[in-house]
């Protein structure tokens, strides 16, 4: 089946079987591979894109369901102001450990942030469900909270 | 004791920060070669069953390579080799004609395509000839007319017979235990029995192997050691280990799920050796959690103390599931009893130990081996003798904890060393007052719907398995490190970074030895053939053991650093009178005499050694650890209980920690976040539980069925308090302990503890689901439905 997306901000095309999913074009077509696998039941969140803004996860859509979409994966954030922000919090606080989870969470913060729904660290815990074995979730709260600050001002 | 450090002690980024942020790390699940095949295992659909034949033929009519345990040597193995071989049992077979436990692997297919392989995976048929019930109960297991799961075994190189089911056996005495209990005022004794809990790394476990020109294997895999990778698979094939060169690929979370060869890296060598090609295998999540996960541990212990809170006696026995293969459940026999004897002055012992077959997945060490179960028992057990005795429990833990001077257990029986620092009052006094213990009540005084509790948990880890003498636990590592022609330096080492920052941290302790900026270091690219053994980065080792070694490495390498200035300066006689360090005018570091005009860049002397001929100025050092140094944990923690929903929040936690020189802040604090979350995790929610009819792990795997914690419950960051204790490890780079696993250790029971001071009921069964905490207040008449 024939399907169209902006992919990073370029057009891509493709012909793709109707039940492939998101995860498997990116990563084994389109070679995205910040876009990591962890489950494919769409629990953790590893696999986490953002389609037209919005964060989804990409292993248990099919790629037919987003034609026409914008899909944004961190490599194409590179030189985005607020992603920049997000990724200097992360690493000067030391929000990242294995770094298995760190794109996904990147993304799911980047559209709360943007979209206003998060501004301080309640609003990390409640907006934030990407899974991470490693930091136990407390410097990532502060590092997204942090950045959630520098962009919409001190809120408490 | 206070030094001032140039780096160590500062909050300093990770040099891989870069390439995690921008999804640029690759890490095995994205390698990929020109040519490859993807590789899928076929697993048996029956816990306990004999094969009589697998029929491959639709899978090669569609082009599938397949591989039977016909194709295999048939060589039992253990795929852990950490300890040494005449105390390594091995029952496990790459794949097998009499599966153990539901999803062993039976056949194996590689394809173009993961869907091909799938499809061939699909069509393998398997004849069985005969199907057993699953034996799922140790305590069932040992019962002599139960079958054997096992027969014969090997021990080392000799072949031995199973009974009744036991895997393994260890006893220990000391003292008196009947005269011990004798003399006690109170006795307590109590059960306790741990979920089957899974590690959940995020990346699922991986393999690639390439077959190189001349028929050279390369291995990228994710595993905690290269080395003993190399090592399981040169016996499993015969190949020389020179044949063999497996790479350090950057790994997602492990908490000691690699510390063996995973089973997939041997079953991709024998599909790669008969395809002629490249092969990949990736687990599902679903497929991961029939890899790994812990074992269960079911201990009775019995405790005897005097009314002034002396400690008379203890009695332990440990039951240990080990599922289906033994992934070196013989030394967690001697580790528990080493964290049991290690945490308090018990003066009289008595302990049986014993492994038992289960057809359920191989239980493997999962951070803490033993030690956050142990703990959580025995700091249960302490708090109930203190409520009996009217004694404050802080007090009890004071009195009777193994502190500096006396002698520590760490890893077992064979690893002793004597402690010589020791944060346990300072933790226990300063953690105290930032929780108000002093106002936490008796849980009898709490009434309504939300009722909150302060709960205590003290404990450790230990740093590395090394010690004065070599018992039965193999410890040292290796390290390069070299001066390249520009004055930057390479660092080559085996070991690896599972996420929380080792490597950053010999980076670091080089850098202090030498005097030198961190940026000049460079964390070489590692394997099995360009780098020196190294056992495995577990046990806490990674600062400690490898940190150290990295150290010495530094010393040597800056003693010829300035041999080679005082050839360039000519005038200078003692290296002793020059001194390393980081000039700011000129942005480097330099080697200068105090005092005098005389300076010189690390730069040029590097670029004099390469142009006058002087050759490399390098160190490879090969080291094992004298001592195995507890690092202490103390963790306060107050919790709210829903009564109405059995729900358990975490609303403060202080977690103390005595690291000796903590090297880098930053990632002392992640480790004591991630240990307390992944403790939560235990506590309440994780298990893997079997059918008992069936023997599959319930939900069939998915990991929509194993919750761990979320953000939602972790606590905000402003409740979450780290202190670091004021120590100074005398054997440790730079004063520096392990920290990985002392990180979670007592945590457990400091909420469990809490917990009990909610609502006044204790668990003996891990993890307290919410229905267990309704139930258990119903029983008690505090719930009116």
């Amino acid at each position: 089946m024939k399907v169209k997306f902006i992919l990073n901000g370029k057009p891509v095309e493709l012909d793709v079987d109707p039940r492939e999913t998101l995860i498997d074009t990116l990563r084994l077509r389109l070679k995205v591979k910040s876009v990591k696998r962890g489950c494919e039941r769409g629990e953790c969140g590893s696999c986490t894109v953002l389609i037209n803004g919005n964060p989804v996860v990409s292993c248990i859509l099919l790629t037919i369901q987003i034609n026409g979409a914008e899909i944004t994966t961190v490599e194409g954030l590179v030189g985005d102001i607020l992603l920049e922000k997000l990724a200097k919090n992360f690493i000067d606080n030391g929000a990242i450990q294995c770094g298995f989870c760190t794109p996904g969470i990147l993304l799911t913060a980047y559209a709360g942030i943007k979209q206003g729904k998060i501004k301080k660290s309640e609003d990390v815990k409640e907006y934030v469900n990407n899974l991470c074995r490693c930091t136990g979730y407390v410097k990532i709260i502060e590092a997204i909270a942090k950045t959630a600050n520098e962009v919409w001002g001190h809120e408490r | 004791m206070s030094v001032e450090f140039m780096f160590i002690g500062k909050r300093t980024p990770r040099k891989d920060a870069e390439a995690k942020v921008t999804g640029m790390l690759k890490y095995t699940y994205d390698l990929e070669v020109p040519g490859m095949l993807i590789g899928r295992i076929v697993r048996s659909p029956y816990a306990f069953a004999d094969i009589r034949r697998i029929d491959v033929s639709e899978a090669v009519k569609m082009g599938a390579i397949v591989v039977t345990p016909s194709d295999i040597p048939q060589k039992p193995y253990n795929p852990r080799l950490v300890s040494i071989n005449e105390v390594t049992f091995k029952d496990t077979y790459i794949l097998t004609y009499k599966p153990r436990y539901l999803g062993e692997p039976v056949a194996a297919v590689a394809a173009s395509s993961e869907e091909l392989a799938q499809k061939a995976a699909e069509c393998v048929k398997i004849e069985f000839e005969k199907i057993y019930k699953p034996i799922l109960d140790p305590l069932e297991a040992i019962k002599p007319e139960s079958p054997r799961i096992h027969e014969k075994i090997m021990k080392g190189d000799k072949w031995i017979e199973v009974e009744n089911n036991i895997a393994a056996r260890l006893d220990y005495d000391e003292g008196d235990v009947n005269r011990g209990f004798e003399e006690a005022d109170v006795i307590v004794e109590r059960t306790f029995k741990t979920g089957k809990r899974y590690h959940m790394q995020l990346e699922p476990k991986a393999v690639l192997v390439v077959l190189e020109p001349g028929g050279k294997l390369t291995i990228y895999t994710t595993t905690q050691t290269i080395h003993n990778t190399r090592i399981l698979i040169s016996q499993l094939f015969d190949i020389p280990e020179s044949r063999i060169n497996v790479i350090r690929v950057p790994i997602g979370g492990s908490f000691g799920s690699s510390i063996q060869t995973n089973y997939l890296v041997p079953i991709a060598v024998a599909l790669a050796l008969k395809a002629k090609k490249p092969v990949k295998i990736a687990y599902t999540r679903e497929e991961d959690i029939l890899d790994h996960s812990n074992f269960v541990f079911h201990f009775k212990i019995k405790i005897g103390a005097k009314k002034n809170g002396v400690f008379t006696a203890a009695e332990f026995i440990n039951i240990l599931d080990v599922g289906a293969h033994q992934v070196q459940p013989y030394p967690l026999l001697g580790t528990s009893l080493g964290w049991f004897i290690s945490m308090y002055k018990w003066k009289n012992i008595r302990y049986r130990g014993i492994a038992v077959y289960t057809n359920k997945v191989p239980g493997c060490a999962l951070r803490g081996y033993g030690a956050p179960e142990v703990q959580w028992a025995v700091e249960t057990l302490v708090d109930e003798i203190a409520e009996e005795l009217g004694i404050d429990p802080i007090d009890l833990r004071l009195k009777n904890y193994v502190g500096k001077g006396e002698l520590f257990w760490g890893q077992g029986p064979t690893v002793k060393s004597i402690i010589k620092s020791d944060g346990v009052p300072e933790l226990l006094l300063k953690g105290k007052e930032i929780i108000r213990w002093s106002e936490r009540g008796h849980p009898s005084e709490k009434k309504g719907r939300f009722r909150r509790g302060i709960g205590v948990g003290r404990g450790f880890h230990t740093s590395g398995a090394g010690g004065p003498i070599s018992g039965e636990v193999i410890d040292y590592t290796g390290c390069i490190l070299k001066l390249n022609e520009d004055g930057t330096l390479d660092y080559i080492t085996a070991l690896q970074d599972h996420g929380g920052g080792t490597l950053d941290a010999h980076v670091k302790i080089i850098a202090e030895e030498l005097g030198i900026p961190p940026e000049l270091v460079n964390i070489a690219t590692a394997s099995t053939e360009t780098t020196p053994y190294d056992v495995c980065t577990h046990a806490s080792r990674g600062t400690y053991v490898g940190g150290e070694c990295a150290r010495r490495a530094a010393q040597i390498v800056k003693q010829k650093i300035l041999e080679a200035a005082i050839r360039i300066i000519g005038r200078v006689v003692n290296p002793e009178a020059l001194r390393i360090g980081y000039d700011k005018e000129l942005k480097q570091a330099v080697v200068y005499v105090e005092g005098t005009d005389i300076k010189l860049t690390l730069a040029e002397i590097a670029r004099t050694s390469w142009q006058r001929n002087w050759g490399t100025i390098g160190a490879f050092v090969s080291y094992r650890a004298t001592s195995a140094p507890p690092s202490f944990t103390v963790y306060y923690v107050e919790v709210e209980v829903d009564t109405w929903t059995g729900k358990v929040k975490p609303i403060r936690v202080v977690a103390g920690v005595d690291v000796g020189t903590p090297i880098n802040p930053d990632m002392v604090e992640g480790q004591l976040h991630g240990g307390f979350v992944m403790a939560w995790g235990m506590a309440f929610t994780e298990n893997t539980a079997y059918d008992p009819l069936t023997g599959e792990i319930m939900g069939r795997g998915l990991i929509t069925d194993y919750k761990i914690p979320t953000a939602a419950d972790v606590p905000t960051p402003e409740e979450f308090t780290v202190i670091i204790a004021k120590t100074y490890e005398p054997t440790g780079p730079f004063g520096a302990k392990g920290l990985g696993e002392a990180a979670m250790n007592p945590a457990v029971a400091a909420i469990l503890n809490a917990v009990y001071n909610a609502i006044g009921i204790r668990f003996y069964e891990l993890p307290v689901t919410p229905d267990k905490i309704i139930e258990a207040l119903k029983e008690k008449g505090e719930l009116e439905w």
